[in-house]
């Protein structure tokens, strides 16, 4: 019986495959699957088989008619396909023409690198923390340990409003708000992201830019604290091979200071245009909070310590796009800013 | 401060090639901005004597020369005529290449044969002197050694870039102190004490300090009988070597002690002064005096002066005075050595514009030691290379000696700002290194006096810097900050303008950042009135340009321009937005910060979407920028944002809005006036917005609400009316929703129709109606009923339904 069923097969596969019009197709649908079609009259025959393998050839039986009916339902729509071939090829598209245009717009690359700086340090347990643009010169100098006529004010020429008020020169004053606000309370880890501004304006200066400033004071936090957290912020942002490089400096509201250099990224620290062939790119200042800064912000720099650090965000943004020309930033050139998007 | 690898050595003996110490240097603090061979090389070109000189044959203004070069006697035709028998000179042998000439060859000059070159400076590549004379050797120059190392042009010059604080780095033997500090070797102080003619100081002049203030030290000596002319040659290209002009051996000599020591000196013409005396006093109201610079300075009682019984005759620290000049004529030379009070000094520079290398250094600090030994130094000097002769005695006006600090030092301290582990050996070793003297102190601490050269060196943790930049920054641990944790998710704000932008990004703008200064100019171009609220500006008191004169009071003038440029480079199609602080005073004049408002502000011009073969583009217009906005108050769940007709002054006068909600003033969205956008350059439609952040934010919630789904179908019915053009469709919405009571779910206006069929001065609009009931499905009695009181109101209104 099974053999004769496996012969019905093939002989009705055989027949449908070559089966090119609905009407023939019909017609052999009734021959092998109608009332009197050729399964049917062959299981009439099932009374034959014997008693214990009736119920496995009757699976197989079943089986064999959904295959059959599959296989004639196929070749029912690969007919249609033919016949309707000429409406199909009306309805022809150009698959390469361009998609429906999306429009789509982009963040400004400063903020693109800020949200990446933020969440670096978030992601360190900082706080994010804004100070006001306009400060008095309490804020930005004398509370930061740079008294008035300190040749340090040197070091930064400023926009003034009046003869107290002046444009922030840098971020730091937001050390001393924070610092007052949040007097005596432990720890104090924050990040402030802003704009600052320098009575400069040429292919390196900007009158205008941004720095993004840290403060982490504790009782116990350590030099070696601060080289941990800048190392980790420089891997995160230039990638996990990076190098950081510590050099003294000075800064009047930090002490020790230092300067942060990476290793540059264009050449791995082998020596380059980029970095003057000296394999490291300065990026930030940082260094221990100054005692006397501390102590005019309300902590006891007999009790707690701390480290603060002031980066440039345009700088950062430059090195990690490769962008040559810090004035790129604030023409807001389109033909600059798509490259982003 | 240039620092001379070669003139280095005369105090210390590095142990390190230039580029080496520059390496350690920037490592330890001092930062090397550049290591710069000085002079050219010179093959070829050695030191010969003059034999004679003889009239060329053939031409005047030539001469035949013969020189001994050592190995030989050259004849040498020469177009100078300044040599004479046994002057030693520069002589370049054939085949020699100097930078500015060529190759010398062996050559036949007018007849007669010349066997190569007698160099003036220039050809040596030094600035000294004249191009026409030919230049003399000091007599101590070996015949026949090549003049490159002869002259010493065979340097390296450091380029220290310091920060203010090390002061004490403004003078060579301060750079060997520091040498000594990073290699241990020992500094060598030049001979300091001059032979002392019998003559005593005090009866040749008297010195009267009327401003201890101002002047907390002061000292004198005299030199007679000198002689001016130039310095030795040695002394000179020194001098050129730290970017110093050499002048005369006198005041050549008081700038080369000054960079020996960094001490500033003067040098007075003794025999100018009136009646043999100096006084230092401020100066009295407009008191003249012409500086040295040929300029006349009118003075007053903010300056101090260095005066004669009748004028002044110099200006203290800066600048000295032209009647009181060394001259050729000079015969008797005052030598000062002061100190000033650092903040007048630095007044003064700044205020007649006079930085000098004398003023820069007493502004950040002489050190109090160095006065005594750089003025005996410079004596010592003129006694040896000017021929004068030195009285005995200095007068040191000295009114408070400052002694050296005496600063505590605990090692456990140290180790823990640093975070490291050194022994209190190796905090020895580093600090005694640096020359400081370190002594036990009790518990442990040390006592450590502090030199007083280094007076940035005033506390504990100035100590800990000495000792960790000299220990090595490299050699610190790293570690990261333990401790409480603390919430630090942004905040509320800053989440708002992250949201803000993406939503703005996926809309099709883009993120400008413009200057938060603006051109006055600018807001007289938005027509604004006086009156008007953004007029009430804060200015830059220093501005660089007209551009950065005022705060700006409205994102918008930099965002047109930010259109402007893109427009000017064919950037047809732009949509911008930026997020940014403007500046309100709470009055004027200013006396205390004014308020920093955050704003949004939008600007659109051109097609939108860009062109292509898909769908159409349209000029991107007020309906535009309203569907952006309209996202943005959906995202941020506002919904009773309403858009009222306003009349602003840069506007178009029929196309701006006022957005409100619950009835306050969020902000206005229009198309730039047309005449505006065209002073702007811009001759295309432009639109434009601003919105106030802190408003926003009050109405703001970044949690979407959630209502339970409807539970009975919805039916929807359409009504087309025609009405008056006045009837805002806002208006008929309103009234649609009033009317139809509780079951109306939503509004939808789907078309608008103005033209055939619709008489003038009216329009057709259309509805689209959405009745929900939410306890149970509404039969078509009850949605008749609703939509014939809708169809009465809007009767009532003058519409007429349109079928």
């Amino acid at each position: 019986m099974l053999d004769r069923l496996e012969e019905l097969e093939s002989e009705a596969r055989q027949t449908i495959d070559t089966v090119n019009s609905m009407d023939v197709l019909k017609e052999v649908k009734i021959r092998y699957l109608g009332k009197k079609g050729a399964l049917t009259t062959l299981l009439r025959a099932l009374g034959d088989v014997a008693p214990a393998e009736r119920p496995n050839v009757g699976r197989i039986a079943n089986a064999l008619r959904e295959k059959l009916e599959l296989a004639i339902q196929r070749k029912e729509e690969s007919l249609r396909d033919v016949q309707n071939a000429g409406l199909w090829e009306k309805e022809r598209i150009d698959v390469t023409l361009p998609g429906q245009p999306v429009s789509l717009g982009q963040k400004h690359p400063l903020t693109l690198i800020l949200e990446e700086i933020k969440e670096i340090f978030v992601g360190l347990g900082f706080q994010v923390v804004h100070g006001p643009d306009v400060e008095t010169e309490y804020y930005n100098f004398e509370a930061l340990n740079i008294p008035a006529e300190h040749p340090a004010r040197d070091m930064q020429d400023s926009f003034y409003i009046t003869p107290q008020l002046l444009l922030r020169t840098h971020t730091s004053p937001v050390q001393i708000r924070t610092m007052e606000k949040m007097a005596p309370q432990l720890p104090v880890r924050i990040i402030a992201p802003g704009k600052v501004y320098r009575r400069d304006d040429d292919a390196t200066h900007s009158p205008m830019f941004h720095q993004v400033e840290g403060l982490a004071i504790d009782t116990d936090i350590s030099f070696a604290d601060l080289k941990g957290t800048l190392l980790m912020f420089a891997r995160e942002m230039f990638g996990p091979n990076q190098q950081i490089r510590l050099r003294p400096s000075y800064f009047p509201f930090t002490e020790p200071s230092a300067e942060v250099d990476i290793s540059c990224m264009m050449c791995s620290g082998d020596g380059c245009r980029v970095c003057s062939d000296t394999g490291w790119l300065e990026i930030l200042g940082s260094g221990m909070v100054h005692p006397r800064v501390l102590a005019n912000s309300g902590y006891d720099p007999s009790e707690v310590t701390g480290f603060a650090f002031g980066m440039g965000v345009e700088r950062i943004a430059m090195l990690k796009y490769g962008i040559g020309d810090l004035r790129l930033f604030f023409s807001n050139d389109l033909r600059f800013l798509k490259q982003f998007r | 401060m240039r620092v001379s690898y070669n003139w280095l050595r005369d105090y210390i003996e590095p142990g390190l090639s230039p580029d080496e110490l520059a390496e350690r240097f920037t490592l330890s603090g001092i930062e090397v901005g550049a290591v710069q061979k000085f002079g050219c090389s010179l093959p070829g070109v050695v030191v010969g004597q003059v034999l004679s000189v003889e009239p060329h044959p053939g031409r005047s203004n030539l001469t035949l020369v013969a020189s001994d070069v050592g190995t030989t006697v050259l004849n040498i035709v020469c177009g100078a005529k300044n040599m004479k028998a046994g002057d030693k000179v520069a002589v370049a042998l054939p085949g020699a290449e100097l930078p500015a000439i060529g190759v010398i060859r062996e050559t036949k000059i007018y007849g007669a044969m010349s066997s190569g070159m007698l160099c003036s400076a220039k050809e040596l590549g030094l600035d000294l002197g004249s191009a026409e004379h030919i230049l003399i050797l000091d007599d101590t120059a070996v015949l026949g050694a090549p003049v490159e190392q002869s002259l010493e042009l065979d340097d390296q010059i450091l380029h220290l870039e310091l920060t203010p604080n090390r002061a004490d780095c403004l003078g060579m033997l301060g750079v060997a102190y520091e040498v000594a500090a990073l290699t241990g070797g020992k500094v060598t102080m030049p001979p300091l004490f001059p032979p002392e003619t019998t003559e005593n100081i005090h009866g040749a002049i008297r010195i009267c300090v009327q401003d201890n203030d101002l002047c907390p030290r002061y000292t004198a000596r005299i030199v007679r009988d000198v002689t001016i002319k130039q310095s030795p040659l040695w002394m000179q290209i020194k001098l050129l070597k730290a970017g110093i002009r050499p002048i005369n051996n006198v005041v050549d000599i008081t700038n080369y002690v000054m960079w020996e020591f960094g001490q500033p000196l003067h040098a007075f013409d003794l025999d100018l002064l009136n009646k043999d005396e100096i006084i230092v006093r401020r100066a009295r109201k407009d008191e003249r005096l012409v500086t040295l610079d040929g300029v006349e300075r009118v003075l007053d009682s903010d300056v101090l002066v260095i005066a004669d019984s009748l004028a002044p005759i110099g200006l203290a620290g800066v600048m000295g005075g032209e009647n009181t000049e060394i001259s050729s004529k000079t015969r008797h030379v005052l030598i000062e050595a002061a100190g000033f009070d650092p903040i007048n000094i630095r007044r003064t520079a700044r205020r007649y514009n006079l930085p000098s290398e004398a003023s820069q250094r007493f502004e950040k600090g002489v050190n109090p030691e160095a006065v005594l030994a750089s003025q005996n130094r410079a004596a010592l000097l003129m006694a040896e290379l000017v021929g004068g002769k030195v009285l005995q005695g200095v007068i040191d006006h000295h009114t408070s000696p400052t002694k050296p600090p005496l600063i505590m030092v605990r090692p456990e301290r140290v180790n823990k700002i640093l975070g490291t582990e050194i022994p209190a050996e190796t905090i020895t070793a580093i600090l005694e290194k640096l020359s400081f003297v370190v002594q036990p102190g009790g518990t442990g601490s040390l006592e450590v006096t502090v030199p007083l050269r280094r007076a940035d060196v005033m506390m504990e943790e100035d100590i800990v810097e000495e000792i960790a930049r000299l220990y090595g920054y490299d050699k610190i641990p790293v570690k990261l900050p333990r401790g409480e944790l603390l919430a630090n998710r942004p905040s509320l704000e800053d989440r708002l303008y992250g949201s803000i932008r993406e939503i703005l990004v996926s809309c099709g703008y883009f993120e400008c950042i413009t200057y938060s200064f603006i051109n006055p100019g600018s807001l007289a171009r938005l027509r604004l009135p006086d009156d008007d609220h953004r007029m009430k500006t804060i200015s830059v008191q220093n501005p660089f340009t007209e551009e950065q004169a005022i705060m700006r009071t409205t994102l918008l003038p930099g965002l047109l321009k930010v259109l402007q440029h893109n427009y000017s480079y064919r950037e047809l199609n732009q949509m911008f937005f930026e997020i940014g602080a403007v500046y309100e005073p709470e009055s004027l004049p200013l006396e205390k910060p004014p308020l920093e408002k955050m704003k949004l502000a939008f600007a659109t011009t051109g097609l939108v979407p860009e062109p292509n073969w898909l769908v159409p583009s349209r000029n991107a217009d007020y309906f535009t920028m309203k569907g952006a906005l309209e996202v943005l108050l959906g995202r941020l769940q506002i919904k009773s944002a309403a858009f009222i007709p306003a009349a602003i002054p840069f506007a178009h006068p029929t196309r701006c809005a006022y957005v409100k909600i619950n009835g306050e003033e969020l902000g206005f969205l229009g198309q730039l006036h047309p005449e505006v956008a065209e002073i702007w350059g811009i001759n295309q439609t432009v639109t434009i917005g601003e919105v106030d952040l802190s408003i926003l934010a009050r109405h703001t919630d970044l949690v979407p609400t959630v209502t339970s789904l409807p539970r009975y179908p919805a039916a929807s019915r359409d009504i087309a009316v025609v009405v008056a053009r006045d009837i805002l469709a806002s208006q008929l919405e309103c009234t649609i929703r009033e009317a139809g009571g509780s079951i109306v779910n939503q509004v939808i206006l789907f078309d608008q129709y103005e033209g055939k069929q619709v008489p003038d001065g009216k329009r057709s609009l259309a509805f689209s109606i959405k009745y929900r009931c939410e306890e149970g499905t509404l039969t078509e009695m009850e949605i008749n009923d609703a939509q014939k009181n809708i169809e009465k109101v809007l009767f009532e209104l003058g519409a007429v339904l349109r079928t």
